[in-house]
């Protein structure tokens, strides 16, 4: 038996470990696209911050490929599946059999098309290769416009503050974090940014980059030109599947995958970034490109690879970062897209607390807490668990609110809270 | 079984407790640890039915009881209440002396009598009764019908307050604390403390100060004042402490409690010609009366009784298997007794109207019939001796002797040896620098700290560097059983310019002044102290500092809010229970310095404690350019 | 695996857990002197209402397929393989807090000053935890699930 794995993040990294619990001898081969690639992404911009040194970013020893034996084949990219033949082209033109092949190449820093993309002193914020580069030009650079308000945008711009630089965030949409979280939060959270020096420009995008040997700075579409010797691209990701096309694989918005992380093709698994779930609040397929998802299906994956019959219930949108010592806090469903939705929100500005749930039927199927973010898990283990909260709603959103409030629910729920953890608390009541 | 406590007495008794698996407090204090944090902190608060409250001293839980309470309003109540109570009992024992007093007067108590009639005169004058051409017993009618009146006085002040300095009065005049009466200061102190209404905790604890001086300057001092005159002023005496003063072949009994009209009353009848006969006929050599508690020291002092041991010995002397009674009164006994006493021959008997405990006989003691009450409760034990079971009895072969029965009045007789008491030999000697100071160990024995060693080890600091030490109660008894409290002390112990005072004089370096109630023979020293001068001009002044290593009961809390608010240092072993609450501690602990002159300090060890007590004593020496210290150690 | 489990019928929700525990992660380690630290230490164990006089002492669970574990971004949050219990490596913490976000018990708290992340250790110095040892009523105890359900006749 030889499973194949490409990528080695924290789809690839989890499988590995997942398949070695239960089979310790077949082999396994993964190839990844990057030298050194067993760091943990997130902690790019904590790296280019100067918050951690380098040692800090590896999320697992370089000994784990040895400790696990895999044959890892590093630095090259898979560039074909033949399904047929199950076999992987490598761009050295080698060849890889497999039995098994789980594809787990993530996904990809999104780069418009503006004129100027291309210039050098562009870069979006994903790989360490990324965080050395800038951290090389560093020295010339006064000024840096982040062009993105979601998540990769303001961490970097968080960082590059970090590095004393002048930070200028432009906007496209009319707040940041548009993707993850509503404007009540998303107001605490750019007073709090903009209070600390970065500047924030909503409702207007970059146009084009100029300059010609060295970056003069951005055009906005407003007509406005903004200064700059650094330009970070937050845009956004967009799943690798380059490598499944015209292979026979099914792909939508990232590769199909069903509750085993099965594609459509036999012994052909997909997790990670580049594989589109059920989203357990959206009740529809949705990749959500966060961590802890990529290890949880890597791991399922990975598991069902060997023969388990493990089923996977699902993704949720999850987020969590701070700025500035404020902390906010998303997971599934934030900004509702129409009114079957209900939304009881609590807000106390002047301890800079915002909390909200989003409900449809008495079930929650999303929660954002700025500030005051204990317990938010417990709320976080309702939305998966799809339990009932009718009774605790006028509760949930209070200080007091906690897991102990939610036993009396998992005592009643009849298909939700199968972890073996959530009955040895309630086996007394 | 319970962890050793170091001391050999007690540990052999614990052995023997625990091989027929009898519980002592030892046992049960493990059982209670870890004490309840909130408790132990002060913010537990069980005042009204919309609690019981807690606050979380970390921060994160609730910061106010049910109706908005915080931590400082919840600590300063319950410490309010924690001092009235122990005032109120100090009140309550001075109550039953003054109406003691006055049946006697009356004609009614006749088993009492007056022993000091010229106290009688100088108290009485001091009540504004007139004396002239009056008997004994008509100045003692009038006299309690004075205090009584003070008792249920609702407006002025305590008449006693006037033994102090003036700055003193004028202090609490200003800050609102002179107690108007006695009674009424308790009362209000409950009345105060309920759900919504005296809430900010610096007026809250003005009510705990009111009822301390209602602790230090009525009732209390009441209380010494009136046990001198019904049972004798004491004189210096020796004695023998320790559970090696029971005896094989005598009828032991044990005094314990709080109220020397009950057991001054049993010395008396023990030796009655009726009772004695009692004795012999059942087969023993004699009476062998010792004490437990104050009750302990009061007979002591005034009869040379022994005293068999501390708060904390009251189970292990029963353990020994040799006593026939315990009799008790009121306060510091523990429940836990019957259930020990029920493994031996020992029977238990109560005697206030106040106290009862399940297991115990109760034989109600009134005065009136004091001597006859007092009789039946002796031939009870008398006749319990042929039930000693010989192979029970374990006594401990430790006993120590000591010298106790110095008051304010009888000490500087020997001082110098003048003829009337004068404090002129102690100002002077304090001046001189051959004793640094004064300082006033006093308290309970408490298993927290180190079971009543605590005492000891302090003392022996305090005498070392010079400082004149002054005891009452079980304090006195642990340094009495670790051989202090003899003139030997002094050579063994003491700091060059002690010793000398204490050579000249014939005196321990350590003097026993006689029960809890006799802390207020300091608080009289100190004003003699002041009035003889040389060494300040009110007590905030004096080079004096007082100390609780191992307190233990709410009588204790009283008397150190009264020590201190009549300006005096206080240092104790274990905290107030305030520190969950930063506003109060502070307040105690610095904040009132400058008001009162006095603060409270909360210190374990009793080395350092001692070092803070020195370090006191030397700023107020230094602030009266005193000559530096004789014979000054480092 | 050995970890502490809470029999609800005995838990009075007094709290003395939560301040055992405290008081076991401060550095004076003695409760006199640690409500004066700064910071002060936090607690990892929680006394929970439930509902109607009913309370429930909780803390980090040690789950099998723990959430915090997946979702750590640091590997600070492990599973140790000798004992099972979920361990928390303070030189890889970053104050992410995405275990905070997955934590179905709430059972991880924010050292806001460290920017570190604090639960249930088990209480490695001690033979036994700070709050099974401080629980008036008993309710708290170490042991199996085997053991925990014998010991409530389950």
């Amino acid at each position: 038996m030889q499973y194949v794995i490409i990528g080695s993040s924290a789809a690839g990294i989890s499988a590995v470990e997942a398949i070695r619990t239960k089979d310790k001898d077949s082999k396994i081969v993964v190839i990844s696209d990057e030298k050194k690639p067993l760091y943990s992404r997130c902690l790019i911009s904590y790296l280019l911050a100067g918050t951690i040194d380098e040692k800090k970013i590896w999320y697992r020893k370089d000994s784990f490929f040895k400790n696990n034996k895999v044959n890892a084949l590093l630095g090259i990219k898979a560039i074909e599946i033949n399904t047929k033949k199950k076999e992987i082209l490598l761009d050295n033109k080698e060849k890889v059999e497999f039995d098994r092949l789980l594809i787990a190449t993530g996904a990809s820093p999104k780069l418009e098309s503006i004129p100027g993309i291309d210039k050098s002193g562009v870069f979006p914020l994903r790989t360490i290769e990324h965080a050395i580069k800038i951290q090389a030009m560093l020295g010339k650079v006064k000024s840096v416009a982040v062009l993105g308000g979601g998540l990769i945008g303001l961490r970097a711009a968080y960082a590059l503050k970090n590095c004393g630089k002048d930070v200028s965030v432009f906007v496209k949409s009319g707040s940041i974090l548009s993707q993850i979280v509503d404007k009540g939060a998303a107001g605490l959270m750019q007073k709090r940014i903009e209070e600390k020096g970065i500047k924030i420009f909503t409702g207007v995008a970059a146009k084009e980059i100029t300059g010609d040997k060295s970056m003069k700075g951005v055009t906005l579409d407003n007509g406005s030109k903004h200064g700059c010797e650094l330009v970070i691209i937050g845009k956004g990701v967009s799943p690798n599947m380059e490598i499944a096309k015209d292979s026979g694989i099914k792909i939508n918005r990232g590769i199909l995958t069903n509750d085993s992380l099965k594609t459509n093709v036999k012994d052909i698994f997909a997790a990670g970034d580049v594989s589109e779930t059920n989203d357990i609040a959206l009740g529809e397929g949705s990749i959500n490109a966060i961590w802890p998802a990529a290890c949880e299906q890597g791991r399922i994956a990975g598991l069902n690879m060997t023969g388990e019959k493990e089923t996977y219930e699902g993704s949720l949108a999850m987020n969590s970062i701070e700025f500035f010592g404020l902390p906010v806090i998303s997971v599934g469903i934030t900004k509702p897209k129409n009114d079957t939705y209900e939304e009881i929100v609590k807000k106390d500005a002047a301890r800079n607390i915002y909390k909200k749930v989003v409900l449809k039927d008495g079930i929650i199927a999303g929660v954002v807490f700025v500030n005051s973010i204990e317990n938010i898990g417990v709320i976080g283990a309702l939305i998966k668990n799809k339990a009932d909260i009718t009774g605790i709603k006028d509760i949930i959103l209070e200080d007091y609110f906690d897991y102990g409030k939610i036993i009396p629910l998992i005592k009643k729920s009849k298909k939700g809270f199968r972890g073996p953890e959530f009955k040895e608390t309630i086996l007394t009541l | 079984m319970a962890k050793p406590t170091g001391n050999p007495i007690n540990d052999q008794l614990l052995e023997i407790a625990a091989q027929n698996n009898i519980s002592t407090i030892w046992d049960r204090f493990m059982e209670q640890e870890p004490h309840c944090g909130f408790g132990t902190l002060g913010v537990c608060c069980k005042i009204c039915n919309l609690g019981p409250c807690r606050i979380d001293p970390f921060g994160e839980g609730a910061q106010k009881g049910a109706c908005g309470a915080d931590a400082d309003t919840i600590s300063a109540r319950n410490l309010t209440r924690n001092t009235a109570a122990g005032a109120a009992c100090h009140s309550d024992h001075g109550r039953d002396l003054a109406r003691t007093l006055l049946e006697l007067g009356k004609g009614i108590a006749k088993d009492y009598s007056i022993k000091d009639p010229e106290k009688l005169r100088r108290f009485a004058v001091e009540f504004g009764v007139k004396i002239e051409n009056k008997s004994d017993l008509k100045i003692a009618e009038e006299l309690g019908e004075a205090i009584l009146k003070e008792f249920g006085q609702q407006e002025g002040e305590l008449t006693l307050l006037k033994r102090a300095p003036k700055k003193q009065q004028e202090i609490w005049r200003k800050t609102n604390v002179s107690p108007r009466g006695i009674d009424i200061e308790v009362v209000q102190a409950m009345s105060r403390t309920h759900i919504g209404c005296d809430n900010e905790y610096k007026h809250v604890l003005e009510a705990a100060i009111r009822s301390s001086l209602v602790d230090g300057w009525g009732g209390s001092m009441i209380a010494t004042e009136l046990s001198d005159i019904l049972f004798g002023s004491p004189q210096p005496i020796r004695a023998e402490i320790n559970l090696g003063v029971l005896k094989e072949d005598e009828v032991n009994i044990l005094l314990h409690g709080h109220e020397p009209l009950l057991s001054d009353i049993i010395v008396t009848a023990s030796q009655d010609k009726e009772i004695q006969e009692l004795v012999r006929k059942n087969g023993a050599k004699g009476i062998n009366l010792s004490g437990i508690c104050c009750t302990a020291a009061e007979v002591l002092m005034r009869h040379g009784v022994p005293m068999a041991g501390n708060f904390l010995q009251q189970e292990l002397a029963i353990i020994t298997g040799a006593v026939e009674a315990m009799i008790v009164d009121i306060q510091c006994i523990m429940p836990s007794l019957p259930e020990v006493a029920k493994h031996y021959h020992t029977k238990l008997i109560s005697t206030s109207p106040k106290a009862k405990f399940a297991g115990m006989e109760h034989i109600e003691f009134h005065e009136k019939e004091a001597m006859a009450t007092a009789k039946k409760i002796l031939k009870i034990a008398i006749e319990n001796y042929k039930n000693r079971n010989r192979s029970k009895v374990n006594i401990p072969k430790e006993k120590m002797t000591l010298v106790a029965g110095f008051t304010m009045e009888n000490i500087f007789y020997n001082l110098g040896g003048s003829f009337r008491p004068s404090y002129r030999p102690l100002n002077d000697a304090i001046i001189s620098g051959r004793i640094r100071g004064v300082a006033g160990v006093i308290g309970c024995d408490n298993p927290k700290n180190q079971s009543g060693m605590c005492h000891a080890d302090m003392v022996r600091e305090l005498i070392k560097n010079d400082v004149l030490v002054v005891q009452t109660g079980c304090s006195g008894g642990a340094c009495a059983k670790a051989g202090l409290l003899t003139p030997e002390a002094a050579f063994k112990f003491a700091g060059e310019g002690l010793r000398e005072i204490c050579e000249t004089v014939g005196i321990p370096p350590v003097l026993h002044t006689g029960s809890c109630v006799d802390n207020t023979r300091i608080l009289t020293a100190c004003c003699e102290m002041v009035k003889e001068g040389g060494i300040g001009n009110s007590i905030d002044e004096l080079p004096v500092a007082g100390a609780a290593p191992e307190w233990m009961s709410e009588k204790a809390i009283a008397i150190g809010w009264y020590f201190v608010t009549s300006g005096i240092f206080v240092t104790i072993g274990s905290p107030l229970r305030v520190l969950g609450s930063k506003n109060v501690t502070n307040y105690i602990c610095n904040e009132i310095e400058p008001i009162y002159g006095g603060k409270w300090a909360f210190e374990g060890d009793p080395i350092k404690a001692a070092h803070l007590m020195i370090a006191h004593i030397d700023k107020k020496r230094e602030a009266l350019k005193l000559k530096p210290i004789m014979c000054a150690k480092v | 695996m050995k970890k502490i489990y809470c029999n609800i019928k005995k838990c009075l929700g007094c709290g003395s857990c939560e301040i055992a525990c405290a008081v076991e992660h401060s550095k004076s380690k003695e409760l006199n002197n640690t409500i004066s630290e700064s910071p002060l230490p936090i607690k990892r164990r929680r006394a929970e209402f439930v509902e109607e006089n009913i309370a429930i002492s909780t803390g980090c669970q040690h789950c099998d397929n723990a959430a915090c574990v997946t979702a750590c971004m640091a590997a600070a949050m492990y599973k140790e393989l000798k004992t099972g219990l979920t361990q928390h490596d303070r030189d890889k913490c970053v104050g992410c807090w995405m275990c905070i976000m997955s934590c179905p018990f709430g059972a991880i708290t924010r050292e806001k000053q460290e920017k570190q992340v604090v639960k249930c250790d088990l209480c490695p110095d001690r033979d036994k935890p700070a709050c099974v040892e401080a629980c008036p009523t008993r309710a708290l105890s170490l042991g199996t699930f085997k053991e925990f359900k014998k010991i409530c006749n389950m």
